[in-house]
């Protein structure tokens, strides 16, 4: 296929997959909080935590069905215009790869949360996890800068 | 205490947990034991230049389904390590789906 139509659609799969990212690291940080103030307060209604439970259904929906696919869509892409520009011994495309797997472990482990706190008995989620909207701004912004300013 | 949806959902991860790992070890499989001989008996490296790629995706794809699921809770440490290492022995995978297909079948049927 053509380098500019692998490029586009590369970039419209990494971009699909960052928003459903971040909607699901906000989604399980506003969640623990909510879940958080109402044990506090000593919650009496089941009715109080309907609408985090009904974002969080939406949520876990958009995960599976939209960016997973295009988390797995990104890589393939990804890989293929590696492959054809042949990119492997570059070491802007080797320190990109790392932050690659290390989002991709990120976002199994928000795709998991979601599953867990959506269980009735769902526990509350890694503390560390509360960090991952900021950590997936900060990768997005190296990962632009290593592969458009090419430093190294 | 899992509701019956719960059960339910945790059987459909186990379920796609499974298939991916045998996806995972038939590539495996493929690569060590059809596309290297192939390579060095039969001087067709174009068999691990294919299989090569094809077994990193699905061993990816097995990594990240692995952090999914232990995500969801349940798994002890011990647990988790052993689906690792696994899936870097041939055959391992085959091990995993077993352990998996037990796991699914320990839960409660849904109702």
């Amino acid at each position: 296929m053509d380098y500019l139509w692998l490029k586009a659609l590369h970039i419209a799969a990494v971009a699909t997959w960052a928003g459903g990212m971040l909607a699901a690291a906000l989604t399980i940080t506003a969640v623990t909080i909510t879940a958080v103030t109402f044990a506090a307060a000593g919650s009496k209604a089941g009715g109080e935590t309907a609408v985090p439970s009904a974002t969080l259904n939406a949520v876990r929906r958009w995960d599976r069905r939209v960016t997973s696919p295009a988390m797995l869509l990104a890589w393939a892409l990804g890989l293929t215009l590696a492959l054809q520009g042949g990119w492997f011994t570059a070491t802007w495309l080797m320190a990109k790869l790392a932050l690659v797997v290390l989002l991709s472990a990120l976002h199994g482990m928000l795709s998991g949360t979601l599953r867990r706190l959506a269980r009735a008995d769902g526990t509350s989620p890694p503390a560390i996890l509360r960090l991952a909207p900021a950590g997936i701004v900060a990768s997005l912004l190296v990962i632009a800068i290593l592969v458009v300013v090419k430093p190294f | 205490m899992m509701t019956p949806q719960d059960i339910a959902e945790e059987r459909r991860q186990l379920r796609r947990m499974r298939m991916v790992s045998l996806l995972e070890g038939c590539t495996l499989l493929l690569l060590v034991f059809v596309a290297v001989p192939l390579k060095h008996l039969a001087g067709w490296p174009i068999a691990t230049r294919i299989m090569g790629p094809v077994h990193g995706l699905a061993f990816v794809l097995y990594v990240w389904m692995l952090i999914q699921t232990v995500s969801g809770g349940g798994w002890s440490r011990g647990e988790t390590v052993r689906m690792v290492m696994a899936a870097f022995i041939p055959f391992g995978a085959f091990l995993n789906e077993r352990a998996l297909a037990r796991r699914q079948a320990a839960l409660a049927p849904a109702v």
